[in-house]
């Protein structure tokens, strides 16, 4: 779906971070987020006392655009809602992804594992009529033949030109590797293409250009040198360039990526090849084809450290007025928010 | 309140169970009324929540929803237990076995992600793969192996009814679990041949 058209920021720079709410859990990570009506971006991620643990829950938390200010976190899944309403037994639960489909409707897709590991998941979908007021009971995306198992979810969701759901995937059973779902209006997956395959790429971010043209981004899990993998489609989907890796660095870590109106293209991610202790925003004036360093969120001098020095999981997202919205864990205990515009974006060197 | 699909699933899983039971207390060898006693007593344990799950809704955690092929291979083990009359001749399941064993090699490994080419997307109504299906069951009629055809026709109905969660024909057709079993069957019957050989000279 090529982005929406947003109108022109504040033409004074602006840059402004806080954390996110956090009042129970000790351990939190991967948010992502949406922008709803009445001028607020809605937010989730996973917390509990660590990650995988029977009390892990995904929180969700509101914000407003014209106060600045996000409401105190509530549980929007438990690990027993989901079981209930799934007739499975669930262990625990993981990344959280929020979009909309062709009609609309919020959706927000979460993994949940059964038995094992993050490779035992499974994908579930949640839809709201009312920008997450109220959502539907989950139910299960089958994406794989092997028990359904190994499937989750990072990417920005999508819509495709025919209206479906495009959701971006990737599998953690035996391979790793990447795939785009398609799925009809009730959630159902319809199709799905291969984004790449093998043991060392997963969590791909797709950012269209136009009805055809999309780049995607991977995380890189394989033998070094470790960078960002990348492909590309002309066609709208159907056909996937084989995966390259790019010049970015890449140490086994999410990646987020938006396409501003009217360009550039951004991306947050670990600007170096062995931990997630810098996080920065590469900027991209032809699509992918060459990158610069724009900022860096953390790992400079000037920033405060968190008590474990991770910074990770970026969601990077754009507003309807233009503002750029990034969500990050912010050394596992809390979830960082940083908002900026296109003014303070023209003035980065 | 519980969807179509869950319940198309939990029976599937129950019927496994019941399956996985009386074949594991060799049923048939109690009198008939005990038969049907345990049956029940068995299907009541296995569809009757405790804390809120099912021991069918256990299964389903693990196995997810089961294909038709697991589906006939269970029904048929209950009935043979509970009639001790056999369903499926040896002949039948023998080119069952083979063709679920030919089909998860085709399968699983390219889905998992070995290569590029992916044989589960061919489920999402790929033409190529419903006229392989159709052409494998027409052979199948032709030699008499009406299980096959039976499985076939069983899934293609439950996929175009929607019954489970999948939209993928593949998951109406074949799961891990009765792939595993056919192997199991397979390399079984290879163990027996020499002495049976053996004994037919």
């Amino acid at each position: 779906m090529p982005p929406q058209t947003a109108g022109a920021s504040a033409a004074t720079p602006r840059y402004e971070t806080q954390l996110l709410p956090n009042s129970t859990a000790q351990s939190v990570h991967s948010a992502t987020a949406a922008e709803i009506s009445g001028g607020r971006l809605v937010a989730f991620w996973y917390g509990g006392s660590r990650e995988g643990a029977p009390d892990v829950a995904i929180y969700t938390s509101v914000y407003s655009l014209k106060e600045g200010t996000w409401s105190p976190e509530r549980a929007a899944m438990t690990r027993e809602l989901a079981q209930r309403h799934l007739q499975r037994y669930i262990r625990k639960l993981g990344n959280p992804v929020v979009g909309r489909d062709s009609k609309g409707r919020l959706c927000l897709y979460f993994v949940s594992v059964s038995v094992g590991g993050w490779a035992g998941s499974a994908v579930n979908l949640m839809v709201s009529e009312d920008e997450g007021e109220t959502w539907s009971p989950p139910r299960r995306l089958v994406a794989s033949p092997f028990f359904n198992i190994g499937t989750l979810v990072k990417g920005v969701p999508l819509v495709f030109s025919d209206g479906a759901a495009g959701l971006p995937a990737y599998h953690e059973l035996l391979g790793k590797f990447g795939e785009l779902l398609r799925l009809d209006p009730e959630g159902h997956v319809i199709g799905k293409m291969r984004l790449s395959w093998g043991q060392s790429s997963l969590q791909p971010v797709i950012v269209p250009r136009s009805d055809k043209e999309a780049v995607g981004f991977m995380r890189y899990s394989g033998d070094p040198p470790n960078r960002i993998v990348m492909v590309r489609t002309g066609d709208g989907g159907a056909h996937w360039s084989p995966p390259v890796r790019t010049e970015l660095p890449n140490p086994n870590s999410a990646i987020g990526s938006v396409l501003l109106s009217g360009g550039p293209l951004l991306l947050a991610f670990n600007n170096a090849a062995e931990n997630r202790e810098d996080l920065s925003l590469a900027l991209s004036a032809d699509f992918a084809n060459t990158w610069r360093i724009a900022h860096r969120f953390e790992g400079g001098s000037g920033s405060p450290q968190a008590p474990v020095p991770e910074y990770s999981y970026p969601w990077i997202m754009q507003d309807r007025a233009g503002d750029v919205h990034v969500l990050y864990t912010w050394g596992r205990s809390r979830i960082k928010h940083v908002r900026f515009n296109r003014a303070w974006l023209a003035g980065r060197p | 309140m519980i969807s179509a699909n869950t319940i198309a699933g939990l029976f599937g899983c129950g019927l496994l169970g019941l399956a996985a039971v009386a074949t594991a207390i060799r049923l048939r060898r109690l009198p008939l009324r005990a038969r049907y006693a345990v049956m029940l007593v068995a299907a009541l344990a296995v569809f009757v929540p405790i804390g809120g799950l099912s021991i069918a809704a256990c299964v389903r955690s693990v196995t997810g929803d089961l294909s038709a092929a697991t589906l006939v291979l269970a029904g048929a083990a209950c009935f043979t237990q509970l009639t001790g009359r056999t369903l499926i001749g040896h002949r039948d399941k023998q080119a069952l076995c083979w063709l679920l064993a030919l089909a998860a090699a085709f399968l699983y490994p390219f889905a998992l992600g070995w290569t590029r080419f992916d044989p589960y997307a061919l489920g999402y109504g790929s033409i190529a793969f419903v006229t392989a299906l159709l052409l494998v069951t027409l052979g199948a009629w032709s030699a008499r192996w009406y299980v096959i055809v039976f499985i076939v026709v069983a899934a293609a109905l439950a996929y175009l009814a929607g019954a489970y969660e999948s939209r993928n024909l593949w998951d109406y057709v074949i799961d891990p679990l009765v792939s595993i079993y056919a192997v199991a069957w397979l390399l079984a019957g290879v163990r027996r041949r020499p002495s049976n050989e053996l004994s037919e000279a």
